[in-house]
């Protein structure tokens, strides 16, 4: 038996990792996929960049968080932290989160009911450092025993004991990267408890008090989206030419009008985009508009910054960051004078607009806000376009975004329209609102510094993998094309990820794409296939 | 053991209890309203929530009326807090002890409670209550058995087994032996005291007349032990009783838009204008700038 981990331990021996991953240890994958000898190996961390970086926690890195140079310093990060813990129990500091913080604080009840629901943990092999518990039990003992200073006998009577140091910080800053906020084991928890919570909590802590954030989130995110308006670093300028392209290489390719309209006063729709669907997947942007026009929408895209780019990574780490885009998109939408924002296929943003900055935007900042998704079932089954579902028989199975079924409740509107445009359309096993993250949830899917492409692929990317595999039994030979409908950039980028780390196209032919692009293959008008399977 | 004595701690622990309940459920709800962080499934979604789904589900939600069913929302709590639906889904290995702890250390010891309590009513008007004492005699062994059954498990379990141990701190294990020393205790005096149920009858009677008769030794011990955790109980996560409403109506099921509400308006505004103290250099809050401040300044070029 797998010796367990202490939670007094935490921040003991500050030069060994925590805990060993080996691939030996996770579950093996579903055939074709379970020789390990053929599966990638991981990335070591090289003995000269341990030197610089904590490297302690499980032999990967997300976050390259450089090591203290002095003793002072150390001092200095550890009050840091200290008051960060503090602050995050404060009205003042924390007022959008303090209650179901507060509770999750105080009414764990340390059952572990929680546990087999993660798909990390899982299928890390149950190593405990994975446990939804582990990470929310550290800062409970740190909160107790350091934050609100209980007496040293009481906490260790009821809440147990843990160091403060260097390494518990180093430590707990990438646990706190080691977890998607996929909300699996919330919605396990009999007490109510949230230990994604505690995640977004820790990052939000480091972010806000010490500093510290991804450099894919912050400076590359939200930084770069606040300043130049996207996060991909498109320019108002930049996507107005880049959409230009779109524009007339999918109007020739399909015969059909896939032009963009641009800043439209009192359109009924304002289209907000993930800007990264521009730059790597060109088509899904296309496909809305091909629907849209075809359908008679009146709908505009906007050429001011920040509001061509839906993106929202304040929502993993940092509240004011989330609020001033939040508060920017929002401002785009009062201008424009539109009668809807319309949210595109990017599950965070639709979180992060829909319901987190609900209750920021106050008076007629709070511009009405809808999922693509019952917009898209609406136009589906209204006959304004012609479609024709023989052009989608092959099999098709859809990953739902944690952010659009878990946080948000929109489950049957994609499951209509896939039923009654894909004659072969199946399920995946669980899904739904009991689905399994993608593994590249709360920003992972655009991180992949030093090593952790290859933890988030295959460790917190192998439910999702096993679970494509499994929907496919029936046909799962590479004769056979198959399509993973995944209606969210960031779900979008991690399946890629996944699918070229496996060799799934060559070995299952298995490819992925959104929603729209389904819709649009069906189109009877259009030209020629939309759906590419060689490219 | 002297009626009296035993009256004046009963009441004691009860007014400590209520105090206690009062200040935890008041402690939450005066924390201000947080931002929308509802989790699928919301059983309160009419025709929607068998599946998980909510009404952002409808094109143009705002246009439609919210259907609301909050015997949906009863019938979901009614199956967790009495069947412990969430665990037996989910662990079931803890349910075969927590189950029983649960329903009969608690839920039939309120039941049992409640009998001795009518039994006793019932006979200031000099009618015979001995079925009723009799019944409540029957629910108490069957509260006390399972209770006890269930704290000798949820401790085996705590200390033994790898995936709970390292999560469990002394007071874990001292509330359960607190809690089975209750069980034990009521368990011994109903078997070894011949005329419990007029006792405890008339014990009551005694309570509401000031006058309460004395109690055996192992009898008064039960009282004094209940009552020590009762005193006890509002210093623990034991009340979580109290937390469970709000973790599920306030944070899990609070899917309220904020348009068309006023008073949430109101407090968001005043939220909004209070001063952060966070020191990482991208928000330079230094204490005077307000949220909307922070929020709304340019970041630098
Ligand atoms: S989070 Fe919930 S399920 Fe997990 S240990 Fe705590 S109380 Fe139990
Ligand atoms: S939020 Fe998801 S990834 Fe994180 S601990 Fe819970 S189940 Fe695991």
């Amino acid at each position: 038996m797998k010796k367990s981990q202490k939670i007094e331990d935490f921040g003991k021996n500050p030069e060994q990792p925590l805990t060993e991953v080996k691939l030996e240890d996770l579950p093996p994958l579903p055939p074709p996929y379970d020789k390990l000898e053929e599966q990638p190996t991981w990335k070591e961390i090289p003995e000269e960049k341990k030197k610089d970086m904590a490297c302690n926690l499980d032999g990967f890195v997300g976050l390259s968080l450089p090591k203290p140079a002095s003793a002072e310093e150390e001092k200095e990060l550890v009050d840091k932290f200290v008051s960060g813990l503090q602050k995050l129990l404060t009205k003042e500091n924390n007022w959008g989160f303090l209650q179901p913080l507060s509770l999750t604080l105080e009414y764990c009840a340390k059952c572990q009911t929680c546990n087999d629901s993660c798909p990390v943990y899982t299928e890390s092999g149950k190593n405990d450092v994975y446990r939804p518990t582990y990470r929310a039990e550290i800062w409970r003992r740190l909160v107790y025993k350091y934050a609100k200073k209980s007496h040293p006998l009481m906490t260790k009577f009821k809440h147990g004991d843990i160091d403060l140091n260097w390494t518990t910080i180093s430590r707990l800053y990438e646990l706190a990267y080691r977890c998607t906020m996929c909300r699996r084991c919330a919605q396990a928890c009999p007490m109510g408890v949230d230990n994604a919570l505690v995640t977004h909590e820790l990052r939000k802590m480091f972010s806000q008090e010490l500093g510290w954030a991804p450099s894919e989130l912050h400076e590359k995110g939200t930084v770069q989206q606040l300043k130049v308006g996207s996060s991909t670093g498109m320019s108002p300028l930049v996507v107005k030419d880049n959409m230009e392209f779109v524009d007339e290489d999918f109007s020739e390719l399909s015969g059909l009008d896939a032009n963009s309209k641009w800043d439209v006063e009192g359109a009924d729709v304002l289209m907000l985009h993930n800007a990264g669907e521009i730059m790597a997947w060109p088509e899904n942007p296309a496909a809305f508009a091909i629907i849209m026009n075809a359908a008679g929408v009146n709908w505009t895209l906007s050429s001011e910054s920040p509001g061509y780019d839906g993106v929202n990574y304040g929502l993993f780490y940092d509240d004011f960051q989330l609020a001033r885009i939040a508060l920017k998109h929002a401002a785009t939408a009062k201008k424009l004078k539109v009668k809807k924002v319309l949210m595109g296929e990017c599950g965070h943003q639709h979180k992060a607009m829909m319901t987190i900055s609900d209750r920021i935007l106050i008076g007629d900042m709070n511009v009405r806000k809808e999922s693509c998704i019952p917009f898209l079932e609406e136009i589906v089954f209204s006959g304004k376009i012609k479609l024709d579902p023989s052009k989608n028989d092959f099999p098709v199975t859809l990953h739902d975004p944690c952010n659009i079924t878990r946080n948000l409740g929109i489950i049957e509107p994609q499951r209509r329209i896939l039923r009654h445009i894909c004659p072969q359309f199946r399920e995946m096993t669980p899904h739904g609102v009991e689905n399994y993250c993608c593994g590249g949830g709360s920003g992972f899917a655009i991180m992949s510094g030093n090593n952790f492409a290859d933890w988030r692929i295959s460790l917190s990317g192998r439910k999702k993998f096993r679970q494509i595999i499994n929907a496919f039994q029936d046909k799962p030979g590479p004769e056979t094309k198959k399509y993973v409908c995944a209606p969210c950039s960031n779900c979008k980028g991690q399946i890629r990820d996944i699918l070229e780390y496996y060799d799934a196209k060559e070995k299952s032919n298995l490819i992925y794409g959104g929603l729209v692009e389904l819709i649009v293959n069906a189109m009877v008008d259009i030209k020629e296939p939309f759906i590419k399977w060689d490219e | 053991m002297p009626g009296s004595l035993l009256m004046i701690i009963l009441y004691l622990a009860v007014a400590v209890f209520v105090v206690g309940l009062i200040k935890r459920g008041l402690k939450i709800a005066k924390l201000p309203i947080h931002l929308r962080w509802e989790l699928s499934p919301v059983p309160h979604e009419k025709g929607k929530a068998s599946y998980g789904g909510s009404y952002l589900e409808e094109f143009e939600w705002w246009t439609k009326p919210r259907e609301k069913s909050l015997l949906n929302e009863f019938w979901y709590m009614f199956l967790e807090i009495i069947f412990l639906k969430g665990v037996w889904e989910n662990n079931r290995r803890m349910w075969y002890f927590s189950f029983p702890f649960h329903f009969g250390g608690l839920y039939l010891v309120v039941v049992a409670v409640a009998l001795f309590k009518l039994s006793a009513f019932i006979g200031f008007t000099g009618t015979n209550t001995s079925a009723i004492a009799s019944l409540a005699i029957g629910v108490s062994v069957i509260a006390y058995g399972l209770g006890a059954f269930g704290v000798i498990g949820l401790c085996i379990q705590r200390l033994t087994d790898p995936v709970l141990k390292p999560f469990t701190t002394p007071s874990h294990i001292i509330n359960l032996v607190f809690l089975g020393s209750i069980y034990v205790s009521g368990l011994a005096a109903i078997f070894s005291i011949s005329n419990y149920a007029a006792q405890m009858t008339g014990f009551i009677q005694g309570m509401v007349t000031f006058s309460p008769p004395a109690l055996p030794g192992i009898m008064g011990l039960h009282v004094i032990l209940a009552s020590a955790f009762l005193i006890y109980l509002p210093f623990t996560y034991m009340m979580h009783f109290v937390a469970k409403y709000f973790t599920y109506h306030e944070i899990r099921w609070n899917d309220t838009p904020m348009p068309g509400n006023d008073k949430m308006e109101k407090e968001v505004g005043e939220l909004l204008s209070q001063s952060p103290t966070w020191s990482a250099p991208h928000l330079k809050a230094d204490g005077k700038k307000t949220w909307v401040d922070i929020a709304t300044e340019e970041m630098d070029k």
